[in-house]
């Protein structure tokens, strides 16, 4: 049976992490633009199932965020594409980061209409709650709990 | 898995000691009794009690409701009240993204046998006419400014547009509008996430459920609320959709900076939070309320279109078919309320998250008609099991500023969920029951399976046991239409 409806080559970007009430996802990148991506990616993977392409205009939004801090920056960046998705009422299939450092990031949402999609779970919100992102070696490593 | 012991205090409350970790500013107590306390000592809920019991200005004790599972920063199931006078806080994580996810119950004068062969089409109707699912969008289009208007009048908005009766607001938490409401507050993406989102149900754990009265528990309450055996009742559940999650999230970024600035510590950034006498817990307040009543306006506009969908299923007009409201509850929510604390009447900051209101006989803010009675509570259970109509109790008053339970409680998470339940056995189950489930998707369905949460007459039984709310009568379900 699939698990939330999740492409073959999603599956592999990301883990999900036990919780009761909510979602967690573990992802791991080698550049941080690639984890901030790869995590964008994750929540709309979770959420999003692809049906008949209706309609077939694609949407670049640009997402720039703010922060004090690496993690804040993380939840952030994802409650923002999260919040852009919501309002301009599209799914993000793909998610590219032009710049990003501990306190800023800048990147572009590649946008599809949401009636291309089924929505199986609604993703609220990105939590500090257990949040973690770190650098282990050569790999850098995000948790984080979503509202569902 | 938690590894602390409890402290038991009887067979109701169990007590974490401020020993268990430093900085606890109050001692938690759990309301469980053993069977419902082996499922609590799985999660990380029993932890997060703890870590609520830093905040600032928390009074007796951080709380946790039998149903109290897992959150994130609060657990769901807890309450934690805060005094304003001594710097007590208000935390937007306290309240949860959803604000105001509440439920209301509406009562008719119909019984099972009368609509039995009509039910699989009035399910289906419910379905069509009502809004589900996300990015869902009602009927209900508004320029800006009646956009204001909904967030400082709630139901009375739309009770104004002639979506429902001036009754519903009288059996309606807050009248369906709370006071202190400021659309200044609210950021102008929280506008354009919420636009269009009214009367609209949403997805996840939200439902409209048609059920049938199956027990009685208190005769002369039933007789005052006019409910008897069999007779068929609608319970709604839903929230304030975007348009609260921005809100929360807009504070709670701002709010993760106050901890420095007000000298916060807290176990988790998830629990940020500011005084309520300080421009930044005053403006989330505001801001908050305005959410609240988004979701007052939106459950009374759910309950109109439920309404028309049973006036042309019945062929009758809904007041003759008795679709009279129960009563409308919040269980997320942070409220500004008064108790005596140590002989003196204190102004409190009440967080429910996941929690809801149980006041008792003659509490301030009661209709006429319910002040002898005590509070009607509405407490959801799963789509395959039962809900229940209880009141509310003076030991509430006492002991849990006026709150108790909100629903079941999740035992087992969404993806265990979806490995070990399979989507059509689960519905051949509950169509042997009786029970007709239509939703947008199948994975919401198996996510919300009866065997994910635990069994709501476990929870109601340590809540009635322990006095903190009645039991009035059970419901069980016939239909159930989710997002």
């Amino acid at each position: 049976m699939a698990h939330f409806f999740l492409p073959s080559c999603v599956v592999k970007n990301y883990e999900l992490l036990e919780h009761t009430a909510d979602i967690g996802i573990r992802v791991k990148a080698l550049t941080l633009a690639g984890l901030f991506r790869k995590a964008g990616l994750a929540v709309k993977s979770l959420s999003a199932e692809k049906q008949k392409t209706q309609y077939p205009q694609k949407h670049k939004i640009v997402i720039i965020q703010k922060a004090d801090t690496l993690e804040e920056l993380f939840v952030n960046w994802l409650n923002e594409l999260l919040s852009k998705a919501a309002v301009e009422g599209l799914v993000f299939e793909d998610i590219r980061v032009k710049q990003v450092n501990e306190k800023f990031i800048e990147g572009l949402g590649i946008g599809s209409d949401i009636r291309n999609y089924k929505i199986n779970t609604e993703i609220k919100a990105a939590t500090y709650h257990q949040l973690k992102v770190q650098k282990n070696g050569i790999v850098w490593k995000a948790e984080v709990i979503l509202d569902v | 898995m938690s590894e602390i012991k409890l402290e038991k205090i009887d067979d109701y409350r169990w007590r974490i000691p401020r020993s268990f970790k430093p900085g606890m500013r109050v001692p938690g107590i759990i309301y469980a009794d053993e069977k419902l306390l082996k499922d609590i000592y799985q999660d990380k809920a029993i932890e997060q009690v703890a870590n609520v019991a830093f905040l600032p200005g928390i009074v007796n004790y951080s709380l946790a409701m039998p149903d109290i599972h897992w959150g994130y920063g609060f657990p769901i199931g807890g309450v934690a009240a805060t005094d304003i006078a001594e710097g007590g806080v208000v935390s937007p994580g306290g309240v949860g993204f959803d604000i105001n996810c509440g439920v209301r119950m509406l009562k008719t004068n119909l019984q099972y046998e009368e609509i039995k062969d009509k039910l699989k089409e009035l399910i289906y109707a419910l379905f069509s006419d009502v809004p589900t699912g996300v990015g869902s969008k009602g009927d209900i289009r508004v320029g800006r400014k009646e956009e204001k208007e909904i967030l400082l009048k709630g139901a009375g908005w739309a009770v104004g547009q002639g979506y429902g009766v001036q009754e519903d607001l009288e059996c309606t938490e807050e009248s369906g509008a709370i006071e202190g409401a400021d659309p200044e507050a609210v950021s102008e993406r929280a506008y354009e996430r919420g636009k269009a989102q009214s009367g609209t149900l949403g997805s996840g754990n939200h439902f409209l459920e048609v059920q049938v009265i199956d027990q009685l528990y208190n005769r002369d309450a039933c007789d005052a609320l006019g409910l008897d055996l069999d007779q068929i009742t609608v319970m709604i559940h839903s929230g304030s959709r975007g348009f609260g999650y921005q809100i929360c999230d807009d504070y709670t970024r701002s709010m993760i900076h106050c901890l420095q600035k007000y000298n916060i510590n807290v176990p988790d950034r998830q629990l940020a939070c500011a005084p309520v006498d300080s421009s930044e817990g005053r403006q989330y307040l505001a801001a908050m309320r305005c959410a609240a009543n988004y979701a007052w306006a939106n459950r009374q506009c759910l309950m109109h279109l439920t309404r028309q969908t049973f006036e042309r299923i019945f062929a009758t007009p809904w007041h003759k078919m008795g679709m009279q409201l129960i009563y409308d509850v919040a269980h997320n929510i942070a409220k500004v309320e008064k108790y005596v604390i140590d002989g003196k009447e204190k102004k409190l900051c009440v967080h429910r998250k996941g929690a809801t209101r149980a006041f008792g006989p003659e509490s301030p803010g009661l209709p006429e008609k319910y002040k002898k009675l005590g509070q009607p509570v509405i407490i959801p259970g799963d789509m395959g099991r039962n809900s229940y109509l209880l009141l509310g109790t003076q030991k509430a008053m006492d002991e849990t500023f006026g709150s108790t339970c909100h629903g079941a409680g999740r035992v087992k998470s969404r993806t265990a969920a979806l490995k070990s339940i399979n989507a059509n056995v689960l519905l051949k189950e509950l169509e042997s029951k009786g029970i007709i489930v239509k939703a947008s998707g199948r994975g919401t369905i198996v996510e919300e399976a009866p065997q994910v949460y635990k069994d709501v007459n476990d929870v109601v039984d340590v809540v009635h046991n322990a006095g903190l709310s009645k039991r009035v009568c059970r419901m069980r379900p016939l239909g159930v239409i989710k997002g």
